[in-house]
């Protein structure tokens, strides 16, 4: 019986239709590629960055923050903008990579590379339990589950006696086997791994594994009609977002050479990956980039222009932040996108007109 | 020790429960969670010592701007921003209240500063002695308060022709649209009812703990949690589930420490939604295809 | 006469309404069989019992003679089981071509080659993706390969919905509603689909259905069913001519 599909297709494809879906493999591939050329141009620019003529030592350290943010929301977005629930609570994660990272370091004397592996997997682990622990809740209340899950991070960080607590442990300097890096060589660090985050999402939304994903968000229902193990997928969601955002937290631990209940117990990181998540575009590639860079590079900009950010600061974040949902709802990548459309099809018209 | 830590957890229980109860009527009328719930309350407290300390108002008239003022907030909040983004989705309704959030954040920032300052009038603090330990007179005001509003909003859902409209909007919007209910007013009243519960919220807490900018944002926190307990959509099971928080919290923080206050909240929300997701008194939906 | 899918004293009751009362019904081997009623009858339910997305409280549900009792939702299409959905529950976000080749979601072996792009896995994916497209074309569905269904008029979105059910493989396919809200060209033309489906591709059809001459012009086999139990069965000619189902139907109009 399966295998009636198979004999029968040959019968519904004539030449016709063989030219056509030719056509549209073309379009589709073009489509892709330019994907892939915008996507190399970035990670390329941001390779020359540091060394470009007039960009400073601090500049650089920026870019780092920013990376860090930017991979921290691509972990958000796998579990919010792909499988549909929405975490405020990810800064958990990042608190999970660094401390495990942190506690490799100090103890066993690790380096880097192994931290980021360690501190991903931890991550990946406390993940899957998550989303066990959470498997019947969607929604707002996945939303305040995943916050209780920050805070109850925060406050074993803050009070279980390895983790030092406010104190704190320091790191000492970074190396990645065997070679010392500073700054710029842990810039690259951060860049590569960024890089290998991207490309782990670009694998992920074009597999069946993705597919799945973006079905339970979609239509739960549908999804299991279709034979997607909703415990299975909806888990796993868990574990790879996790991961990544764990990653970025084992880069944010050696970043500062540091690690305190102090930072990585404020559950504002959990809100500002989810804004950033929202603001770029939830189920977008370049999503996190736009909303990490704007909830990363923001303050320091409102710095530039005005001497006591602070307060004035929070009132533009604010509004920023409105403004963009009233007027780019699924993010400003995809609404620049809309825009650009809409000034071809204006184009068009006058031209006709 | 144990009555006194019961009758003080109720009275601040019956304090977050003001925050909850605004939080389930927003977020059932509006599928909106509103996370400037606490700020609203946060400007009442400051509108309260203005008046008080700028303008030498008593304290009743000092509660009377804050409600005012906080109605007005929620209405703006109401028109500017929510009504713009009306048909997305909840997380694009969630993210806006917290660009609420920071903005009124801000706002208080630049016009008090961000330094913590107590409120300018407390309550005689001779303690009055009751079954179980003693109370303060200020907590006894602020459950009585509480519980004034909590009759008034009974008698507005079950008696007033408002609140059997809301009641209406909650359950179906569409029909109630098509029944001739002014839905959109409805929302505006939905908003302003916030509003007027963020008031008393915050001008009865403000003695309590301090007034700065971030003052709410644990009440906020708590009252969310004692929102899901109700299921995000039972008033009643929020404030019990406010009361709970109350009393837990204050028996952990007397037996265990001070510092495992916060996260006692948080792991009974954990535990509660790994357990019963819809919440004590959520409705319970039966699987349908 | 081989049963593929039957179920035997089924009885669901939510609360105190019984939906369903002791409901027996056999879909035939290779056959188009079709589940009638009046509103309110149970048949939704039912519908859901056979596809296991509904819990019952009584009796037995078999599939190929092998009970699954036991089964869940998901599980349906590993055994062969497809079904739609009567209010079109697509991946709205998602394009037609991604709709359809989730159906295929069990043909695609370990998720974790899959997610990593080993080699087996991608030659997987593109025989999947081929094999997406021709049931597209097959259900003149090629033009909208790249287009988001939520962009797509109804009755093409309900094409997707068949095209998804067709991309599992199954042996059977549980059609809730097909042509529901669908005017008279896109009925005879999912009509038409649907006894191609079961002709050409040998695939048992159970549908649910109000439209009835539809159901009277492609079923092979009726089951008729009011108030939660089973009322009649037999060839649609039985049906027409059954004095209980003319008085079920004629009731109706009366309230």
């Amino acid at each position: 019986m399966k295998n009636a599909m198979m004999d029968k297709s040959t019968e519904f494809s004539s030449t016709a239709l063989r030219t056509a879906r030719k056509l549209r493999s073309a379009r589709r591939i073009q489509a892709g590629r330019l994907k892939w050329a915008g996507m190399a141009g970035l990670f390329a620019s941001a390779v020359v960055f540091p060394l470009a003529p007039g960009v400073e030592g601090w500049m650089a350290s920026e870019a780092t923050l920013i990376i860090m943010y930017i991979m921290a929301a691509q972990g958000v977005s796998i579990l919010t903008g792909y499988t549909g629930l929405v975490t405020v609570g990810h800064g958990g994660f990042l608190a999970v990579g660094a401390y495990a990272s942190a506690l490799m370091t100090m103890h066993l004397g690790t380096d880097l590379l192994t931290g980021i592996i360690v501190g991903g997997f931890v991550a990946a682990v406390i993940g899957c339990a998550l989303g066990l622990v959470f498997l019947r809740l969607s929604g707002a209340f996945m939303a305040i589950g995943t916050l209780g899950f920050a805070f109850f991070i925060g406050t074993v960080v803050n009070n279980v006696p390895i983790f030092e607590g406010r104190e704190g442990i320091s790191l000492p300097g970074n190396h990645v086997l065997g070679y010392e890096i500073g700054d710029i060589g842990f810039f690259y660090v951060s860049l590569a791994t960024l890089a290998i985050t991207t490309l782990f999402i670009y694998c992920l939304v074009r597999s069946a594994v993705g597919r799945a994903f973006m079905a339970l968000r979609d239509s739960e229902k549908a999804a299991e009609a279709s034979g997607v193990n909703r415990v299975f997928y909806r888990t796993l969601a868990f574990s790879m977002s996790a991961a990544v955002t764990g990653i970025a937290g084992v880069l944010f631990a050696h970043y500062v050479n540091y690690v305190s209940s102090e930072v990585f117990a404020d559950i504002w990181y959990s809100v500002d990956f989810l804004v950033a998540t929202v603001v770029g575009g939830s189920a977008v590639l370049l999503g996190p980039f736009v909303g990490g860079l704007f909830v990363a590079f923001l303050p320091t900009l409102i710095e530039f222009f005005v001497d006591q950010p602070g307060d004035l600061a929070f009132i533009i974040k604010g509004g920023a932040l409105i403004f963009v949902l009233i007027m780019a709802p699924a993010g400003v990548v995809e609404g620049t996108v809309r825009f650009f459309r809409w000034i071809t099809r204006i184009r068009k018209e006058t031209a006709h007109g | 020790m144990f009555g006194q830590q019961l009758i003080s957890g109720l009275a601040t229980g019956s304090l977050y429960a003001l925050t909850a109860v605004a939080v389930v009527v927003v977020f059932r009328n509006t599928r909106t969670i509103n996370l400037a719930q606490g700020d609203f309350s946060m400007i009442g407290a400051f509108i309260a010592v203005v008046l008080i300390k700028d303008l030498g108002a008593n304290y009743y008239l000092a509660l009377a701007g804050a409600v005012v003022g906080c109605i007005g907030l929620g209405i703006l909040a109401e028109r500017l921003v929510m009504r713009q983004i009306a048909d997305s989705d909840w997380l694009t309704l969630f993210t806006a209240t917290l660009g609420i959030y920071y903005i009124l954040h801000g706002v208080a920032g630049y016009f008090w500063g961000r330094d913590t300052k107590a409120f300018p009038i407390s309550f005689d603090p001779t303690p009055i002695e009751i079954v179980g330990g003693i109370i303060s007179q200020g907590h006894v005001i602020n459950m009585a308060w509480a519980a004034a509003i909590g009759l008034v909003l009974y008698v507005f859902f079950k008696y007033t022709k408002q609140g059997i409209a809301m009641r209406a909007v909650t359950d179906d919007p569409e029909t109630a649209e098509l029944m001739g209910i002014p839905v959109r007013f409805i929302v505006l009243l939905t908003w302003g009812m916030a509003g007027f519960l963020a008031a008393f919220a915050g001008v009865l807490i403000a003695p309590i703990i301090y007034v700065a900018p971030e003052m709410m944002d644990e009440v906020l926190i708590k009252g969310y949690v004692a929102a899901v307990f109700g299921g995000l959509y039972s008033i009643p099971g929020a404030i019990l589930g406010a009361l709970m928080i109350g009393v837990c919290e204050n028996l952990a923080g007397g037996y265990l420490g001070s510092h495992y206050k916060t996260a006692t909240a948080f792991t009974m929300i954990v535990l509660l939604l790994a357990l019963r997701p819809q919440g004590l008194f959520g409705i319970q939906k039966r699987r349908e295809v | 006469m081989a049963s593929h899918l039957r179920c035997e004293d089924v009885t669901v009751s939510f609360g105190g309404v019984v939906a369903c009362d002791k409901i027996s019904l056999d879909v035939e081997l290779g056959k188009i069989i079709g589940l009638i009623g009046p509103n309110g009858a149970g048949k939704t339910t039912l519908f859901n019992v056979l596809s296991r997305f509904q819990e019952y409280d009584d009796g037995h549900v078999y599939f190929r003679d092998q009970t699954i009792d036991a089964k869940k939702s998901h599980e349906m299409i590993d055994l062969g089981m497809a079904r739609t959905f009567q209010n079109i529950n697509l991946f709205s976000e998602q394009t037609t071509l991604q709709n359809i080749l989730i159906g295929a979601h069990h043909l695609i072996g370990n998720p974790f080659a899959n997610v990593f792009w080993l080699p087996n896995a991608r030659r997987n994916e593109k025989v999947l993706v081929n094999q997406a497209i021709d049931i597209a074309e097959m259900l003149h569905l090629g033009d909208e390969l790249d287009n988001l269904v939520k962009n797509l008029s109804y009755g093409f979105q309900k094409r997707v919905e068949l095209a998804r059910a067709l991309a599992a493989k199954p042996e059977i396919i549980l059609l809730d509603e097909p042509v529901a809200g669908c005017n008279d060209e896109e009925t005879s033309e999912l009509k038409e689909i649907i006894r191609r489906v079961n002709l050409e591709l040998g695939i048992t059809i159970l549908l649910v259905e109000h439209d009835m001459s539809m159901v009277m012009s492609v079923c092979d086999y009726i089951h008729v069913i009011n108030f939660g139990a089973n009322l009649a069965a037999g060839t649609p000619a039985q049906i027409q001519s059954n004095q209980n189902v003319i008085n079920a139907y004629l009731g109706e109009d009366d309230a």
